[in-house]
């Protein structure tokens, strides 16, 4: 087995293609990205070695600081939000009791479809000063109208809601996906040993979509330190770039300072964080992984 | 065909605007005339002057390139394309073009508006255009790594520079005492517009003094009516809001502290800050001022929701298309009477040396750097004749196609008296302190980030100016 | 049974709520459809929720003689298609390989693949355009389908994984038993069982490359025969002023061909999803 399943060619033709086309458009680009962060460069002329002149002036610059708040609290409320409902309305729709499952389950997919410039539009319109929103208070008679998006220490929270709101139904998706890969029999036997819907669900299906989660909870903590057009089309990164990113800093030094250097630096302060995440991640789901084909083999036997 | 349409469709909105309500067809047939007869007249005059050119210096190699071998040149050019403003222009351009260069077509590459992101990945990865619209930032940044062709030679013999108003010949050269951008646009000038019918309905006398203004922003918040509505997603909106009060302190603005002429914490400066942060505090400005855009503001103020707008002088023509006699601009309110009469003289804006800029690296380049002259040339006289824009940055010899807005008039009657002006945020020549002045006066605008922070951010900005 | 009754009116106000997320989820269409038929005016201070009336259909008129909607619309989906084509085609094999075959540095070369998630556009758009340079691609369609292809592999990659990972080994040891080689393995057996995560991955990608502006902007940007429909916005952007009517519209025309077809595949997506359940069980 071991040696059918350690076909050099197979290995070989399965990897070359997507390894050749990352290589070329995506990993020669970032080790430039990264090479450029050393130095003085201004995107055309030839770059200035300064070696970590850059990343030490990164490090003191208060923006530097705003963008990783943001980031973190970015990350946190969008994966929250996400996994919270997509789990709640997976479980939904993939009970065939549900009246009208498949007529939600385009809905819920619906802003996902939508480009990132409709979604902030339509939000932009509803949490405008005079928008839908503050019009909803105010006829209700309560006071809670804001200025959603021109606070300095909030807007960012109004900003991640956006985001979650528009990829719940990219996560959603996936964990369909999932359930439906799992054969029904695991979860209609421990209904029929006295479990109730949703703690058949809790115990079975969401354990078995281990992977799936620690997909969703990667694609939601990385989307949020990459964060960017929410923030381009809502508030341009305002008021005076407190909702700005790393990635926002990078697109200004680099664009509106003609300071590429100092933005991809920026970049690769990112994407170094993205990564211990992922490592992160990989290494808290370890374990949960063996057990997973523990308990898999065993109930296995079992049966 | 199509400009024909858009000049049409534009006369017939003015002369509608000035007959209100009259029957409309018998205006289509007049505008329509005009505008062709005036469009035909230019386009006879330029082939003359196109063909004596020719024959005059007989650069033989253009000659070759031009006629003789019959194909048609294409050239690329990265411009703005959207609205009225930019759209009325081009097209023109276009039409004469065809006249005298009939072998020369336009490929149209509309410009993004991402902060020049496009232009300089163009620029970085070989693709520039022919000709681009260049910004002060652009010139700077394309002329280290020799990617704007120096234009001098071509300024001289196509007779642009003796036809460039004298006011206006700091915006062809640039720093180094080159051209690189054929400038279309003049001295330009930041104005404060307001509703003379709200101000009348609500007893107020345009503000002298910054008292005044208060009193007109209790006033007009206690009728429900926005006192100025500002744009502040966009910087430099922002950044002329503080301008406006600067100026009033500390005569050379912002544009003193781009040349570190001035520092921050002088108290011209941080007067003015205070003072903004008052005004704002006393409700000048609309709450979301700073995720408010141009459209929003602009349809407040002209739907009659704010009483007041800041904006350049080519707002003009469309404040005058939708309020008619009630719109005026006032001259900057200041601290006291005596610095209001004394600043009369000095205005916020400004020009920039931006303009048509030519790719050196281009196949055609020395036609192009012709027809960037040429195109620059009818802009001009597009503006002045269908946008009622005087404050170009050549002498057109053209007259617009109707009168002059009576805000126009106000203005060329000022200009004689105007000893200082600053300048716009696209004609600031150090790029950090660009975005410094622009992201740090939003966060004033916001009431969230008091003056004392202000000036210390700015210091800090300022310092690393010489990075 | 009693238990069933007890839970019933928390199970009607959940139920409810359902629905009422599915209304907000359907809103911005029928906004975005009212929104292209108004004018600025209408948008940001006279009527920016209600119907639009009168119906401003010259948005609609300006938007199609501004650039080419049809050219523009068959260059989105040929890209688009070839971005969709090869991007499950290279994920789906280099997943399989890295998840359940057998050899040193799987990890490792799933993880090094894995950082293409974290790369933001803007930072390395200059160093994409110059590779595509090289290898003369400009002018072509290539130009944008490789680097959206690199865009979307990561991510690609890690859902198929996810999807592999839980498929039991048994299978493939039966199949080789049965003789079956390791290629009629994956073709046959093992890639009809990951069809649900091909099937919203197909959606995802090309909603992606469907929606892409930043790179189309400056690769095809100049070429009007390669102009996808992202680029038409650009017609109704000025220096200060824009056109959100236009815009609107605009939006219209690019977002409805994909919400359509996604409406009437949904059916067949689901049925996709089931034949991959039902295969396993």
């Amino acid at each position: 087995m071991k040696k059918y399943m350690g076909n050099k060619l197979a290995i070989l033709l399965f990897v070359a293609p997507a390894l050749a086309i990352f290589i070329l458009f995506d990993f020669i680009p970032i080790v430039q990205v990264f090479g450029y962060s050393f130095t003085n460069w201004n995107g055309l002329t030839m770059p200035d070695f300064t070696g970590l002149k850059n990343y030490i002036k990164l490090f003191g610059d208060k923006v530097f600081v705003t963008s990783n708040r943001n980031q973190l609290i970015f990350a946190i409320i969008i994966t929250v939000y996400q996994m919270f409902f997509a789990t709640i309305f997976a479980i939904t729709i993939s009970d065939k009791k549900m009246k009208g499952r498949k007529f939600l389950r385009v809905a819920y997919f619906i802003p996902v479809i939508l480009s990132v410039t409709v979604v902030c539009q339509l939000w932009g319109s509803i949490l405008d000063g005079n928008g839908l929103l503050n019009k909803f208070f105010e006829v209700s008679g309560s006071d809670f109208k804001q200025n959603w998006l021109g606070d300095r220490y909030k807007a960012i929270y109004v900003i991640s809601f956006v985001n979650a709101w528009q990829w719940m139904g990219y996560q959603f998706a996936l964990i369909v996906a999932g359930i439906k890969s799992i054969p029904s029999d695991y979860y209609e036997a421990a209904v029929i040993d006295g479990c109730s819907n949703v703690k058949a669900h809790m115990k079975i299906t969401i354990p078995l979509l281990a992977e799936t989660y620690k997909f969703c909870l990667i694609i939601s903590l990385t989307g949020g330190i990459k964060a960017f057009t929410e923030m381009n089309i809502l508030t341009g990164g305002g008021p005076n770039k407190s909702t700005f990113t790393l990635t926002y800093m990078m697109y200004n030094a680099a664009f509106k300072k003609s300071d590429y250097g100092y933005g991809l630096a920026a970049a690769s302060i990112m994407v170094l964080e993205c990564m211990m995440v992922m490592l992160l991640i990989n290494f808290i789901f370890r374990d949960k992984d063996q057990g997973k084909e523990e308990e898999k083999s065993r109930r296995k036997r079992n049966a | 065909m199509k400009k024909k349409l858009v000049s049409t469709m534009m006369s017939l909105t003015m002369v509608a605007g000035l007959l209100a309500g009259c029957g409309s067809s018998t205006t289509t047939d007049v505008a329509t005339d005009s505008t062709t007869e005036v469009a035909e007249e230019v386009a006879e005059e330029k082939v003359e002057e196109a063909a004596e050119e020719t024959t005059e210096e007989a650069t033989e190699e253009k000659a070759e390139e031009t006629t003789d071998s019959g194909d048609k040149v294409t050239i690329s050019i990265y411009t703005q394309y959207a609205d009225d403003d930019t759209k009325v222009p081009y097209d023109y351009a276009v039409e004469q073009l065809a006249e005298a260069y009939p072998n020369v077509e336009l490929n149209l590459i509309v410009q993004a508006q991402d902060d020049g992101q496009t232009l300089k990945t163009l620029a970085a990865t070989g693709q520039l255009p022919d000709i681009f619209q260049a910004s002060t930032d652009v010139i700077n940044t394309f002329r280290e790594s020799n990617q704007i062709m120096v234009l001098n030679d071509v300024a001289e013999s196509t007779g642009f520079l003796d036809k460039l108003y004298d006011a206006n010949k700091d915006l062809a050269y640039s720093d180094d005492g080159n051209i690189y951008a054929f400038p279309f646009s003049g001295q330009e000038y930041v104005l404060w517009y307001y509703n003379k019918q709200l101000f009348e309905d609500n007893g107020l006398e345009v503000p002298k003094t910054y008292d005044d203004l208060k009193n007109c922003i209790d006033t007009f918040t206690a009728a429900g009516i926005t006192p100025l509505a500002l744009f502040g997603q966009e910087g430099w909106n922002t950044a002329a809001a503080y301008d406006v009060i600067a100026t009033r302190y500390a005569e050379g603005g912002i544009k003193d502290l781009d040349l570190q002429k001035a520092n921050i914490t002088d108290q011209g400066y941080v007067d003015a800050a205070k003072t903004m942060e008052e005004l704002v505090a006393a409700g000048l400005y609309q709450k979301d001022a700073t995720t408010t855009n141009y459209d929003q503001a602009s349809e407040m103020f002209l739907s009659g929701n704010a009483a007041m707008f800041i904006n350049g002088q080519w707002y003009i023509e469309d404040a005058t298309k939708a309020l008619g006699d009630n719109v005026d601009w006032m001259f900057y309110p200041a601290a006291d009477e005596a610095s209001y009469e004394a600043g009369k003289s000095v205005f916020s804006g400004g020009g920039s040396s931006s303009g048509f800029a030519v790719n050196p690296d281009s196949e055609n380049a020395e036609l192009a750097a012709e027809v960037a002259e040429f195109i620059t040339e009818k802009y001009c006289e597009a503006k002045v004749m269908y946008r009622h824009n005087p404050l170009v940055a050549i002498n057109t010899g053209k007259e617009p196609e109707s009168e002059y807005p009576a805000m126009m008039k106000k203005l060329s009657d000022t200009l004689p008296s105007v000893t200082g002006t600053t300048k716009f945020t696209w004609g600031l020549t150090n790029s950090t302190f660009n975005d410094g002045i622009q992201s740090e006066t939003q966060g004033l605008v916001s009431g969230q980030f008091t003056a004392d922070e202000f000036i210390s951010d700015m210091t800090d900005i300022m310092e690393d100016m010489n990075d | 049974m009693l238990e069933g009754r007890k839970r019933s009116i928390a199970h009607y106000i959940f139920v409810a709520f359902c629905w009422i997320y599915a209304a907000f989820s359907l809103y911005p269409l029928i906004w975005m459809l009212f929104y292209s038929f108004k004018n600025n005016q209408e948008i940001f201070v006279t009527n920016p929720f209600g119907f639009p009336w009168p119906l401003h259909l010259e948005n609609y008129v300006t938007a199609w003689t501004k650039y080419d909607v049809p050219l523009y619309f068959m260059n989105s989906l040929i890209v688009s298609i070839g971005t969709v084509a090869i991007t499950i085609a290279a994920a789906l094999l280099f997943s399989y390989a890295t998840s359940r075959m057998i050899w040193r540095g799987k990890t490792f070369t799933r993880l090094f693949l894995g950082l293409g998630m974290f790369i933001p556009v803007q930072a390395i758009m200059i160093p994409v355009v110059k590779v595509v340079q090289k290898f003369n691609m400009m002018g072509t369609r290539w130009s944008l389908i490789f680097p959206y292809v690199a865009i979307n592999l990561a991510f690609a990659c890690m859902v198929y994984y996810g999807f592999f990972k839980g498929i039991p080994i048994e299978l493939e040891e039966a199949a080789c038993m049965d003789g079956a080689n390791i290629f009629q393995t994956f073709f046959l057996i093992i890639e009809p069982l990951v069809r649900p995560a091909t099937v919203t991955l197909v959606i995802y990608i090309f909603l992606n490359a469907w929606n892409e502006f930043i790179l189309a902007n400056v690769v095809v940007g100049s070429i009007a025969k390669l102009k996808t429909l992202p680029l038409g916005v650009l017609f109704f952007q000025g220096e200060f002023t824009t056109d959100w009517g236009g815009m609107g519209a605009t939006m219209v025309i690019a977002s409805f061909p994909a919400i359509i077809v996604y409406t009437l595949f949904s059916e067949q997506v689901e049925s996709a999803m089931t034949i991959g359940g039902a295969v396993k069980g």
